[in-house]
């Protein structure tokens, strides 16, 4: 039931900082699509962690189970960080909570560590490498503990990317060049992982013994990849293809 | 005939002598592209012409397909990078420079997909002459793709977003070999077996080197559009 209530917590703070941001007469700012695209990463959160997904993926299929992994990393943290991002980031924490750790000099400066890119990047490539070992992914399979570690793991590694894909506090740590070039970092990496599932002749986890299972959960890491960075470079793109458009026009 | 026996296809040799002779009556290109545009060729020619060529056409799929990506994908990057200004400017005077991106990609997605279904690839095999007929589209195919990238004319965000949809719609042939679970050509169903590979285990692995080596192509070519990317960014800022 942690993911429930995690969730239920996650959505108080955002409905707050709705209302809180609506109250100021800035609704322009906290619309239908912020709402929507944040429910949206609840629920594939949810959808991911609770039900079929979670059984099949814990007892069945590899496949599933880094279906499982990618919703939480990757899907679920793009969603909600572009749900939040300008000034309703801000409001995103009551006031009470927030004025402290503004003013705690370790808490912005571990913040501002993790976040500096290669750090971010760094922490995200060691993730991805370290719970695709064999044996630490069957310790996981074995252990709930060790398992709500892995998914923590995943949603911290995936929201430390994506804020800074997305900079949803404008805080410019990355040009859009070096967030495309961010992107295609993550794509190549993750490119390495699905390519070892993919090309494998064996299976890798003892405890998913089909082959096609396992370059399937290769394809499946893939196209989530496919799908979440290329919108994200779509989108940054776009105004620059429009520009070059004009300039040739 | 025995895998390590030579089997040839003339005309390639013929094309690639051809394409050596007008390069070499062109400016004085630079040592880097002079290596890139004999190495374009010798990948056109060597594997149309030589023991690759008879097992691709007589026992193994998978040698077929790399044989494929060879002339289709790295060749012609090679042999367009091995152009000298003053070579791509005459091109683009007789024609080169009227193709438009969006043409180009779906012509080589026509000639990448059209080559590989089953009643065309069986058919060139079948005839042995038609093979001619599959390479030269697969290798126009290349150069029409690689062109609007070689050329210069898109820009770095054009270019990434030109390789990533190339990459995207190129895959999917590659994963149907690889997650096959029956062959696909009814000519290497029946054809002598080598190495000990199954017919299926053939394709599937033909899919994971076809797969392979357009990963690496496109990365690598993407990679260097995001490098120029920030370069541009850099220069901006100053």
């Amino acid at each position: 039931m942690a993911p429930v209530a995690l969730a239920a917590v996650a959505a108080l703070l955002f409905a707050q900082a709705i209302v809180r941001l609506r109250r100021r007469g800035r609704a322009d700012l906290a619309g239908w699509d912020r709402v929507a695209l944040f429910g949206l990463g609840l629920a594939v959160t949810l959808v991911a962690l609770l039900g079929p997904i979670d059984r099949l993926g814990e007892e069945k299929y590899l496949s599933v189970h880094m279906l499982q992994h990618v919703l939480i990393g990757d899907l679920a943290p793009a969603l909600m960080t572009v749900a939040v991002r300008g000034p309703l980031l801000v409001f995103l924490l009551p006031a009470g909570v927030l004025a402290p750790l503004a003013r705690s000099a370790r808490v912005r400066a571990t913040l501002s560590t993790l976040l500096r890119p290669r750090v971010a990047f760094g922490l995200w490539a060691a993730n991805l490498a370290t719970w695709h070992v064999p044996y630490l992914y069957d310790l996981a399979l074995r252990h709930d503990s060790v398992h709500y570690f892995e998914h923590g793991c995943w949603v911290v590694a995936g929201f430390l990317m994506w804020t800074l894909l997305v900079d949803p506090g404008s805080h410019k740590r990355l040009t859009v060049g070096g967030r495309i070039a961010l992107a295609a970092a993550l794509f190549a990496c993750g490119q390495v992982l699905a390519d070892v599932l993919i090309f494998s002749f064996h299976p890798l986890y003892p405890a998913y013994p089909r082959r096609t299972d396992q370059q399937l959960a290769g394809i499946v890491m893939m196209a989530e990849q496919l799908v979440t960075l290329g919108t994200l470079a779509f989108v940054l793109l776009r105004p620059r293809l429009r520009a070059s458009r004009l300039v040739a026009a | 005939m025995s895998p390590t026996d030579f089997s040839w296809e003339p005309a390639y040799i013929a094309l690639a002598t051809l394409a050596a002779v007008s390069y070499a009556r062109g400016d004085r290109p630079p040592r880097w592209r002079l290596a890139s545009f004999a190495a374009g060729l010798f990948l056109v020619a060597a594997p149309l012409d030589s023991p690759m060529e008879t097992i691709a056409a007589k026992r193994l799929l998978l040698v077929h397909l790399v044989q494929n990506a060879l002339i289709a994908d790295i060749a012609p990057i090679l042999v367009l990078l091995g152009l000298t200004p003053a070579m791509k400017a005459w091109l683009e005077r007789r024609g080169a420079a009227r193709i438009r991106a969006r043409w180009a990609i779906l012509a080589w997605l026509a000639a990448w997909y059209g080559t590989h279904l089953a009643g065309f690839y069986n058919w060139a095999l079948d005839t042995g002459w038609a093979l001619n007929i599959e390479h030269g589209l697969l290798i126009a195919g290349g150069l029409l793709f690689w062109w609007p990238i070689v050329s210069g004319r898109l820009p770095a965000p054009a270019a990434i977003a030109y390789l990533g949809a190339g990459f995207v719609a190129s895959s999917f042939l590659g994963l149907a070999f690889i997650f096959s679970t029956h062959p696909f050509y009814s000519f290497y169903e029946h054809a002598p077996r080598l190495w000990g590979f199954s017919a299926i285990r053939d394709q599937n692995l033909g899919g994971i080197a076809m797969n392979g080596e357009q990963t690496l192509v496109f990365l690598v070519a993407i990679g260097w559009y995001v490098s120029q990317l920030l370069r541009e960014e850099s220069l901006q800022e100053r």
